[in-house]
């Protein structure tokens, strides 16, 4: 299939799981209970009243009415410019988070001895709750001064998205540094190549199919990560301190927190479609097993 | 000058080890410039290791190994050889006049002179139009001819070849062998070549070495008195079965002497 076809291909289907999910939602809300489901005393089934789930339609009817009665700035407008904001900071936080990544990758490679020492405390890094760190990454922020330079606010939240975003990254470039088959390896070597011309004239883009997985997932990760610092430090701006705001309102306005709900989801989206991107430009002159 | 020199070399794997392999042991081979030499034997007699050992990718346990008059390390890093194996292994990411350029680009060319040469490959492998085209887009034969391209690229004296053609069908197997012969001569290249057919050994070699497994060591080596142009009438030429004859006699020997019954079956009798 060419690019554009591919790109159709992916858009459609991505067109109708989004029109799956609004059935499934009015759908639960015409049979599901009113009162949501108890069972032994355990509430497990959602309330399916137009206060815990709003219909689709008021939703989006939301978007079109001003923030708060009387203010003249549409919500829309509220709601975009808080994506836009943690869109940037996430973006900050991937890019951080590919670096060390990529730069512990090469570094484990080159000296077995690193990756031995090191990949466990990787891996434990990510079992540290991000409710906890992100508090103390702020204060520890605020404490640091290098010269001249302020560690402002908003970075503290790019730090911690790239806290999720670096691990996915660091593990697959590493297994994909290792992907390279040894007789090319070997071939390398009878070429009396250096450890650095094999590391980029064969080892990354050998690489490359392990790290497009690992970038998707960076990607959502360090969306998560700015998101959950700006709830859990109230920073202003972004997407995360909208949704608990938002959230306040709930009983007077529940429609109303579903819009900043949308606006982290777009988010989401913008960042891996950045990356989905840059996947179908690398991979475009691979051998193509499957047609999807 | 002697292309490569081998004297009294040996290599053991995991030496001390309940895991120890003599994979070969107190080898002599003298290749001249210019010569075509084959290496032959049932599986695991060690063609691959001496090769490899040629090729400076393994140090031998005992011995000398020189390339060119030089150590091999030495003729290694100064890419006195190049190398081709039964798998083409192009890099799928890169185009087949890219593929080509590699070693080129090690070298530290310059890009027109490395296309320049590339085209020149292309052309001497008799693909020139496939220069923009990736190596997955290509046959198994095709890719193999570019593999050749590749290790011929930067005008290495030496060839190392450990069965390149051992993937391909019959046909275009001698198909293959007929172009290698040409190209060979075109730029007078010595080649080392490890094979498992007695009749490409023969076909393409001026000697053919025998060699017999645990532990590895040359039995015989054959002279093949067919002349220096080689054509399709070769291969029905009285000479050619003799010789073929006198390399099957050499390897049923290292069957007799030492070698248990299956070891043979290694060997290809087409
Ligand atoms: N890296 C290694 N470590 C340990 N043993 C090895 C290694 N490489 C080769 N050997 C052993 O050395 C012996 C010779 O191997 P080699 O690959 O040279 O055989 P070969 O003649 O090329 O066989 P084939 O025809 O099957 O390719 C074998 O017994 C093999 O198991
Ligand atoms: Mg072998």
């Amino acid at each position: 299939m060419t690019l554009v076809g591919r790109i159709a291909y992916r858009t459609s289907m991505f067109v109708l799981a989004i029109a799956a999910i609004i059935g499934a939602w009015e759908l639960y809300k015409l049979i599901g209970p009113q009162g949501g489901g108890k069972f032994f005393g355990v509430s497990i089934l959602p309330r399916a009243n137009n206060n815990a789930m709003p219909h689709v339609w008021d939703m989006f009817s939301r978007f079109g009415r001003p923030e708060v009665r009387g203010s003249d700035r549409k919500i829309w407008v509220v709601v975009l410019s808080g994506a836009w904001f943690s869109l940037r900071l996430s973006f900050v936080g991937f890019l951080l988070g590919s670096t060390v990544g990529v730069g512990l990758a090469v570094l484990m490679t080159r000296f077995r001895i690193v990756q031995r020492g090191l990949l466990p405390y990787l891996v434990m890094s990510q079992t540290v709750p991000l409710i906890a760190l992100a508090p103390l990454v702020v204060s520890w922020g605020g404490k640091l001064e290098i010269g001249s330079f302020v560690w402002p606010r908003w970075l503290s939240a790019s730090i911690l998205g790239m806290f999720l975003a670096f691990f996915p990254i660091a593990v697959g470039t590493l297994r994909g540094l290792a992907s390279a088959p040894s007789a090319a390896m070997e071939l390398m070597e009878s070429y009396a190549a250096s450890w650095k011309q094999t590391l980029f004239k064969l080892r990354f883009p050998a690489a490359v199919p392990f790290m497009v997985p690992a970038f998707k997932l960076a990607a959502s990760g360090a969306v998560v990560g700015v998101v959950v610092a700006e709830i859990s430090t109230g920073l202003k701006g972004g997407i995360g301190r909208l949704i608990i705001e938002y959230a306040r309102e709930a009983t007077g306005d529940p429609a109303k927190v579903f819009t900043a709900v949308f606006g982290a989801a777009a988010l989401g989206l913008t960042m891996s479609g950045i990356v989905a991107v840059s996947d179908l430009l690398l991979m475009r002159n691979r051998p193509k097993e499957t047609t999807t | 000058m002697s292309a490569v020199q081998v004297v009294g070399t040996s290599k053991i794997f995991n030496e001390g080890s309940a895991k120890q392999v003599d994979a070969i042991v107190e080898v002599n081979l003298t290749v001249e410039s210019g010569e075509f030499v084959s290496l032959i034997g049932p599986s695991g007699c060690g063609k691959s290791t001496l090769l490899r050992l040629i090729a400076n990718l393994l140090e031998p346990t005992q011995g000398v190994v020189s390339v060119n008059g030089k150590t091999a390390a030495q003729a290694r890093l100064d890419q006195d050889y190049g190398m081709a194996f039964q798998q083409a292994g192009l890099f799928d990411w890169r185009t087949v006049g890219k593929n080509i350029e590699l070693p080129l680009e090690l070298k530290g060319w310059d890009k027109t002179k490395r296309a320049k040469r590339a085209e020149e490959m292309l052309h001497l492998v008799k693909l020139p139009e496939f220069a923009e085209m990736y190596p997955w887009q290509l046959s198994g034969g095709m890719q193999q001819r570019i593999a050749i391209a590749r290790a011929l690229a930067a005008h290495p004296p030496l060839l190392l070849m450990d069965e390149p053609f051992g993937a391909l069908d019959e046909m275009t197997r001698e198909y293959m062998q007929g172009e290698l012969l040409r190209i060979c001569a075109e730029t007078s290249t010595t080649v080392v070549f490890v094979t498992h057919s007695i009749p490409e050994a023969v076909y393409l070699s001026n000697r053919v070495v025998v060699m017999s497994p645990r532990p590895g060591r040359i039995v015989e080596i054959i002279d093949v008195n067919l002349g220096a142009k080689r054509t399709e009438d070769t291969r029905a030429a009285e000479g050619f079965f003799r010789s073929i004859t006198a390399v099957r006699e050499a390897l049923r020997g290292t069957h007799a002497d030492h070698v248990a019954a299956t070891a043979i079956r290694g060997v290809e009798d087409r």
